[in-house]
């Protein structure tokens, strides 16, 4: 009986502590300047939105939300497609190479980004992609697709294997086979995909630094800088830039949740 | 539709030949059963056919053409899987539609080779059901349902009741027999269960370690096998084989005897023996019994006997019935 309330407490403290940083930002964000005197962890006593205001306006985060969300559609879209087409080809179709390609794509999954981040840079400027979003997809895709082929690998593996080859009889092609047979049952894993590479990519600091110098191609993650200067820091435009920038993600995980969780677990037990 | 002819067929994985020299010409409507133990190369055998594995030696013909290198989809055939392999997302429908609508015919006419499909399999009320909603019997239905609609030249059947209970397993092999009698399509039926292979082929095809054994319909295996492997596999229960003095007496290296082939004898010309188990099956009594000499030999007597666990009970295996083999397992002609 105790054991419940104490597991309840500790819970408890766990959620606020996780809870408390976001909180606060959202108290900051809400309050008006002549409140920021006070300590973080008052409420506002009156609410105002006008540093949303001058953050979406006068900061450019209209444009970097727009910037943002465009990179992060486009990298979860053609990831779902990328990723999903390369495990089903490890999957489902024998072909020469296919195990250099498995140890290739298990390479990928262990190289940290910040080890290849300046070859990455040349390479993209290289390419003339240097401030343009399409490098930055193509830098984000790249990047990321080991993870997300293993991923799709692994929860193709549990497909039965009769499904691909009752399609073959039936005639399908294997793109048929793809989109009609497989792809409609791996909808956790597309939603997985969809939410992890949309998050990655919403949140990603180091490569929109990096390849985007312009600023109207900059993302919301790169205009929060804009708030913090060298000895000064607009603290109710952090806040507010970080409330905006976190919404989506979070509208997102509450819709999905349950999606993601069955999608994350896929592919580990049968 | 179509008959087949297999070539000196092969199939090989690296070094390792699984299957070998299959030599076998099947006619046009002809339902032919392969059985043999587990990995005899049965389902591989089947697989080639289909497509779904690929032939490394000999000739694959189907309706008189070479087919080594066609795709599943060019050889028009269906298939029926063990596992069903029923599309999940997919209703009961769509599930049966689904060649259809690769082949982009219209709908209309998809729809009304589907009803039609699904009347002479029953499912007319489950059509709109997605697989998880019924029943393994049901799922069954669909899966040849999903064969039917296609017309195919050849139907394959994978052990396709190994996953039903045994009284839907008797019932739907009959609903099998009853559609080939109907369709009188080319049907291959894979199965490990000799009575399927016994009651539903015009010919059974016996495999093991890769070979055929013997080619032949259920009643020449029954009769005359050509191994002593084939006279074990078929028929239930078991053939009895004996070998020392029993069989010297006869000028056989091993005596064949059916459990059904031995008569209830007197002590002077009979085998003598001690029941150790019954088994009362109300139509047959099947009995185990020890005799000294040849072990524990199955005897089926037709009809209820009284027979009982200890008794000493004297058997006369019928003249006319045994079977004789040599070294080799070969049979030795009378």
């Amino acid at each position: 009986m105790y054991g419940r309330w104490i597991l309840l407490f500790v819970l408890g403290v766990i959620a606020v502590l996780m809870a408390s940083p976001l909180i606060l930002t959202l108290f900051t964000s809400l309050k008006p300047t002549t409140e920021l005197v006070n300590p973080a962890w008052y409420p506002p006593l009156s609410v105002t939105f006008e540093h949303y205001i001058r953050v979406w306006t006068d900061g450019g985060f209209s444009r970097y939300f727009f910037n943002t969300l465009l990179i992060s559609v486009i990298d979860a879209v053609v990831m779902i497609v990328i990723a999903s087409l390369a495990a089903y080809a490890m999957v489902f179709i024998d072909f020469r190479g296919k195990l250099a390609l498995q140890i290739l794509f298990l390479v990928g999954l262990m190289i940290p980004v910040t080890a290849i981040v300046l070859p990455l840079f040349q390479i993209v400027r290289s390419f003339g992609l240097l401030n343009t979003h399409f490098g930055v997809i193509v830098a984000d895709l790249a990047l990321a697709v080991s993870v997300f082929v293993f991923m799709f690998t692994s929860y193709f593996v549990g497909v039965p294997k009769a499904l691909h080859e009752a399609a073959r009889i039936d005639g399908a092609t294997e793109f048929q086979i793809y989109r009609r047979v497989i792809m409609p049952i791996a909808m956790p894993a597309v939603v997985t995909t969809a939410l992890l590479e949309f998050l990655w990519s919403w949140n990603d600091l180091l490569l929109r630094l990096l390849l985007l110098t312009q600023d109207e191609m900059r993302t919301l993650s790169v205009g929060l800088l804009n708030f913090q200067g060298t000895m000064t820091r607009d603290v109710t435009g952090l806040s507010s830039g970080t409330v905006i920038m976190a919404i989506p993600v979070v509208i997102l995980f509450l819709f999905f949740q349950r999606h993601f969780v069955r999608g994350m677990t896929a592919g580990a037990v049968k | 539709m179509a008959g087949l002819e297999l070539k000196n067929l092969s199939k090989a994985y690296g070094q390792v030949e699984v299957l070998h020299d299959i030599n076998l010409a099947i006619a046009d409507g002809e339902f032919v059963v392969f059985v043999g133990p587990s990995g005899c190369g049965k389902s591989t055998l089947l697989r080639m056919i289909a497509g779904l594995e690929k032939i490394t030696g000999g000739d694959l013909l189907i309706g008189g053409n070479r087919s080594n290198d066609l795709s599943p989809r060019q050889r028009n055939i269906a298939m029926v899987f063990q596992s069903y392999a029923l599309y999940p997302q997919m209703t009961v429908a769509q599930n049966m539609g689904f060649s259809l609508s690769l082949e982009r015919r219209p709908k209309a006419e998809i729809a009304q080779k589907v009803q039609e499909a699904a009347d002479s399999l029953k499912l007319g009320p489950y059509l709109d059901r997605k697989p998880g909603q019924l029943s393994g019997g049901q799922r069954q239905r669909v899966a040849i349902g999903r064969a039917i609609v296609r017309s195919p030249q050849v139907f394959l059947l994978d052990e396709p009741l190994s996953n039903l209970d045994a009284a839907l397993r008797s019932e739907t092999r009959v609903e099998i027999s009853e559609l080939h009698q109907r369709m009188e399509t080319t049907m291959i039926y894979v199965t490990h269960d000799q009575v399927e292979a016994m009651t539903m082929a015009d010919r059974i095809v016996v495999l093991n370690g890769g070979y055929i054994e013997q080619v032949g319909s259920p009643m020449e295996l029954y009769n005359h096998p050509a191994t002593e492997f084939v006279a074990g596999f078929i028929g239930s229960p078991k053939m009895n084989f004996v070998k020392g003095r029993f069989a010297d007496t006869v000028g056989a290296t091993t005596l064949g005897v059916r459990p059904e082939h031995f008569a209830v004898g007197k002590a002077d010309d009979s085998w003598q023996g001690t029941v150790t188990l019954v088994e009362r099956l109300g139509h047959d009594t099947i009995l185990y019994v020890k005799v000294p000499d040849a072990g524990v030999l199955t005897v089926s007597l037709n009809g209820q006997h009284d027979q009982n666990v200890g008794d000493t009970i004297y058997l006369r295996p019928l003249q006319e019935f045994i079977h004789k083999f040599n070294d080799a397992g070969r049979p030795i002609a009378a």
